[in-house]
């Protein structure tokens, strides 16, 4: 790759003028995949762009992205490189507060939303003092009657860039040839587990040399296919929708709505999948309470061959060689069970799956193994602008994720802690030099997880160094690690597993309302609310199986011997997990302190009135008596 | 298990209201129409002509009698008449000289004309009411047919049907009269096909739902009724004529009976109203089941060595297809057809029972 297309306007011209009637990306309206290719979708970016300047944009602003993926919020993305300006992504559920603490790190001059909904949450934020100056929509359903000043639609923005660029002929060049590898690529967020979430600007360099770094480690092709539906402000979508997709030509299909995912999944049948752990659980949920509602027959063979294939993929991560009929019955299996389900999810063309975020439960993992999708675990963090180390096809190992890529250095330091040098590694947190100076050292990014690196150059990663906790005899464990065993079971939602400095360990779960309500429904199991199902000694009857199988797996000084099924489900409004789904343990642990102490005081049940944060931001109490259950 | 949806997408609405959107319905049909094809090299000219020719033109015939029942809704028992009248006006342009291909042009059109003439009287009354008015018409048929010399050539004679020939080419062998039946079926099936996806066919399904929702809807309900009536006649005349060119190869009245109208009502009612698959399985269980049964009959007394009487034997056949339409209309009202959608829908969601979408 020559010095020449080293910032997304040039590598998207180039895409353009070589590969002008190829898809860039399909959006699904109404049924129908829209397609835009290379050439227009550029020529939208440049307009988008003198749009962007002709209402005062200019370098150092920062415009916010507000809503779910659509094409339009991502030309806007990529439009903002062009004039050196922040694209400033934010979780399409986050809260005003959220909110309102990105709008103080930077100077926010513009947003640019998906609907009528996010419309009103930006006038919301005006109410509260912030200064927007202009609101840009994608969809205008709804908004016909707004006299909102300084709010238009995307075609405004576009005519105003068409006559910026007529008025100015020399606007077009400056566009493309204006901004410079060190420029600001995206302005993205930590995910705040531990505290308010930091400032993290990747420059174009950062994303370009991230999906350098990514290709040579084989995680994409070419051509590829994929979709977007993550949300836009986690960096595992830049750097897929658009660093890499933008550098390796990948077609980007942007489903129809939230909610049609899975079936916008089966039309485009994606080459490449990147899901968090949580997505791949609910996923194996879905799999799971499909097949437990099939016919005997249908079961009886689903399991026949997936516990087959299952076994046969540990035998395969545990170094041993396939059994005879091994590779007979994954073909008939294939055949008969993996591809229908595989078809039904639109998995089928997947060559490069991965799951990244946060660690994935080791029985996921090997179902999907099992399923025939060559899943691969994907270790990155949003300083690294996704890409550090990448498990290959056929270097699959359970507790590695893999070599660092090519272009990543990987060091330990003497505490433990994963290093990671790159030309991806950011610069520092956005107006926090404290923050800057304790992550970075001599280029060096302190990454915060615990782990090693083996003899044959793969990548341990233990979990977060602040979450290797000892129990009072001692024993080192990962919350998370347990906590992912427990999340395999379809019945279990969240966990939080607790235990450090005590003698044992216990566990607070989440029933999943979903396939614990469909459970319910079958059996004749009746009940009125989730709290009230998740209190049933029915379903305690079904987490004490759950729990037996994690205990099975577990040493003898891990075992889980008390937990209560919580009342609630963990919720990102509650401040109990990020965006994300991960789980914020202080908040949890300091909020559940009286069920923790139920928990180990041998108390047969526990009081509780949790705090709940209505969608309309009123807060309200809830009481109830949770019942400590012994495995 | 089969049907494997992934990647299935449309970027048009012109694509996505292909004919098969389901590449393993295509397959399907490509391999079918591949089969249909090679069937004289692979089956015996006895079973090629005495059993799979008939099969295809009813099914034709059956096809045509489910635009007008199936689609538009009309009870029609007077199917054979419209059918006798494309095959005697066809063989007599044929005997008077005119080439074959515009000798069953003349056949579809004439009965198309006298359908839909008949049409615009019985058309002012609906349901049963129009049912015994065809009724009627195939009594009329049938009458005309006995009493007129000039057309039968008398009450107990057959007009013998000129070889049948077409481009100038005459067709004897039994391929070749084969592969006229199977294009003229293909060539209606293709149509029936494409019917769902106009604006003909959806108005058609408007007035079977009801006729007057439909006139609501800016149906001009009598016309599409009478579009209904003239099309299918047109298929009717040329499905008879080649019936007569090619596999009875002279035309009597007793082969346009009231009796004929009723089996090929019971093609369609069994294969399914509206279903163009169930045609096919339709024609197949009424025309060749009774030959399969009585087949398995004497096959049975056979090995179990029973003596049965003359009379037995051909009684209990016809009674055991009669009981085997009642199960299969009994299993499924909606018919073979339906019966057919049911599995393919199992094996859509296979290995799932339902989905969520």
């Amino acid at each position: 790759m020559g010095n020449e297309y080293n910032t997304m306007a040039r590598l998207l011209m180039r895409n353009a003028s070589e590969h002008g009637q190829d898809i860039a990306m399909r959006e699904k309206d109404r049924g129908i995949w829209m397609e835009i290719t290379w050439a227009d979708y550029a020529e939208q970016v440049i307009n988008c762009a003198a749009g962007f300047a002709a209402i005062g944009v200019s370098p150092g602003d920062a415009v916010m992205i507000l809503g779910d993926n659509r094409v339009r919020l991502y030309a806007g993305m990529l439009s903002l490189t062009m004039l050196r300006a922040y694209a400033m992504p934010a979780y399409s559920g986050a809260s005003l507060q959220e909110l309102q603490h990105f709008l103080a790190e930077a100077k926010v001059v513009a947003a640019l939303v998906e609907d009528q909904e996010q419309v009103d949450n930006v006038i919301e934020l005006r109410e509260t003092g912030s200064d927007i100056a202009s609101i840009i929509y994608d969809e205008p359903r709804g908004l016909n009657e707004y006299e909102t000043s300084g709010l238009m639609s995307w075609d405004a923005l576009l005519e105003k860039g068409r006559e910026n660029l007529a008025a100015n002929p020399e606007l077009r060049t400056q566009l493309i040839e204006g901004s410079g590898p060190e420029d600001p690529g995206v302005f993205l967020h930590s995910s705040g587990t531990t505290g308010k979430p930091k400032g993290i600007v990747l420059s174009q360099k950062n994303a370009i040399e991230g999906a350098h770094n990514g290709y040579a480690g084989g995680a994409f092709d070419y051509g590829d296919e994929m979709m977007a539906y993550l949300p836009m402000a986690w960096a595992g979508d830049y750097a897929l929708t658009v660093g890499a997709a933008i550098t390796y030509r990948i077609t980007v299909n942007v489903p129809e709505r939230q909610d049609t995912v899975l079936r916008d999944m089966r039309e485009i049948a994606p080459s490449i999948y990147l899901a968090a752990p949580r997505s791949w659980d609910n996923l194996l949920t879905t799999i799971q309470v499909g097949i437990e509602n099939s016919t005997p027959l249908k079961k009886w063979l689903y399991h026949f061959f997936m516990d087959r294939s299952i076994a046969s993929q540990r035998r395969k991560l545990n170094g041993e060689s396939d059994g005879a009929f091994d590779g007979l019955g994954r073909m008939i299996g294939e055949w008969l069970i993996f591809g229908p389900i595989k078809d039904q999810f639109g998995l089928t063309r997947v060559k490069h799956a991965f799951t990244g975020g946060e660690a994935i439960g080791e029985d996921t993992f090997v179902f999907y193994r099992g399923l025939g999708i060559q899943l691969r675990q994907l270790y990155g963090q949003t300083e690294t602008c996704a890409f550090t180390a990448i498990q290959t096809a056929d270097e699959v190992q359970l507790h590695t994720v893999g070599k660092p890529l090519p272009g990543v250095e990987v060091e330990i330091a003497d505490d433990g802690e994963i290093l990671v040098r790159s030309q991806s590694v950011f610069a520092g947190y956005y107006n926090n030099p404290e923050a800057s100076a304790e992550a970075l050292e001599d280029g060096w990014l302190r990454t915060g997880d615990a782990g090693y690196v083996e003899d044959d150059g793969h990548l341990v990663v233990l979990g977060r160094l602040s979450e290797v906790v000892y129990t009072a005899n001692g024993e080192r464990y990962v919350p998370n690690y347990v906590e992912n065993r427990l999340k395999f079971s379809p019945y279990i939602k969240d966990a939080a597993v607790v235990g450090s400095g005590r003698d044992q360990l216990t566990a607070m779960v989440c029933v999943d309302s979903e396939a614990v309500g469909h459970w319910a429904e079958v059996n004749g199991v009746p009940y009125v609310s989730y709290a009230d199902l998740s209190q049933r000694p029915e379903v305690a009857e079904l987490l004490n199986e759950a729990f037996k199988r994690v205990n099975k797996a577990l040493t003898d000084g891990l075992q889980l011997h008390r937990y209560v099924s919580l009342h609630k489900e963990f919720d990102p409004d509650d401040g109990e997990i990020t965006r994300t789904r991960k789980l914020r343990r202080k908040v949890v642990e300091e909020r559940y302190s009286k069920v923790i102490d139920a928990l180990y005081d041998g108390s047969k049940d526990v009081h509780v009135s949790a705090v709940v944060t209505y969608e309309t931001g009123e807060a309200g109490s809830v009481d109830r008596t949770l019942l400590v259950r012994e495995v | 298990m089969f049907y494997r949806l992934s990647g299935v997408r449309h970027n048009s609405y012109a694509s996505d209201s292909k004919m098969f959107n389901i590449p393993a319905d295509r397959n399907a049909t490509v391999f079918f129409l591949l089969l249909g094809l090679a069937a004289p090299f692979v089956i015996p000219s006895l079973y090629l002509n005495s059993y799979v020719l008939p099969w295809l033109i009813w099914t034709a015939a059956a096809l045509g009698l489910n635009l007008v029942t199936g689609w538009a809704g009309q009870l029609h028992l007077g199917y054979a008449a419209v059918m006798a009248v494309g095959a005697y006006s066809a063989v007599h342009a044929a005997k008077f000289g005119v080439p074959w291909e515009f000798a069953l042009l003349i056949g579809g059109l004439a009965s198309s004309v006298i359908g839909s003439l008949f049409a615009f009287t019985a058309l002012r009354v609906k349901g049963l009411y129009l049912a015994l008015t065809t009724l009627a018409m195939q009594f009329v048929m049938d009458w005309v047919l006995t009493h007129s010399p000039a057309i039968a050539g008398g009450s107990h004679a057959s007009l013998q049907a000129p070889t049948f020939a077409l481009l100038g080419q005459k067709i004897t062998s039994d391929a070749g009269l084969y592969y006229v039946a199977f294009g003229w079926c293909v060539l209606v099936t293709i149509f029936m096909l494409n019917l769902k996806r106009t604006g003909l066919g959806r108005a058609l399904v408007a007035v079977r739902e009801k006729d007057f929702a439909a006139a609501i809807l800016g149906v001009n309900s009598f016309y599409y009724k009478v579009v209904a009536f003239a099309a299918s006649a047109f298929i009717a005349g040329i499905t008879g004529a080649l019936l007569v060119a090619t596999f009875y190869f002279l035309a009597a009245p007793e082969q346009f009976t009231v009796s004929v109208s009723i089996q090929v009502l019971a093609m369609v009612i069994i294969g399914g109203l509206g279903s163009i698959i169930g045609s096919y399985f339709g024609a197949a269980l009424i025309l060749l089941m009774p030959g399969v049964v009585n087949q398995i009959f004497g096959w049975l007394a056979n090995m179990l060595g029973l003596e049965l009487g003359i009379e037995t034997f051909a009684h209990i056949p016809n009674a055991a297809y009669g009981a085997l339409i009642i199960i299969f209309l009994m299993v499924e009202p909606l018919g073979l057809g339906k019966l057919y959608a049911n599995i393919r829908d199992y094996l859509m969601i296979w290995p799932f029972d339902q989905l969520k979408k």
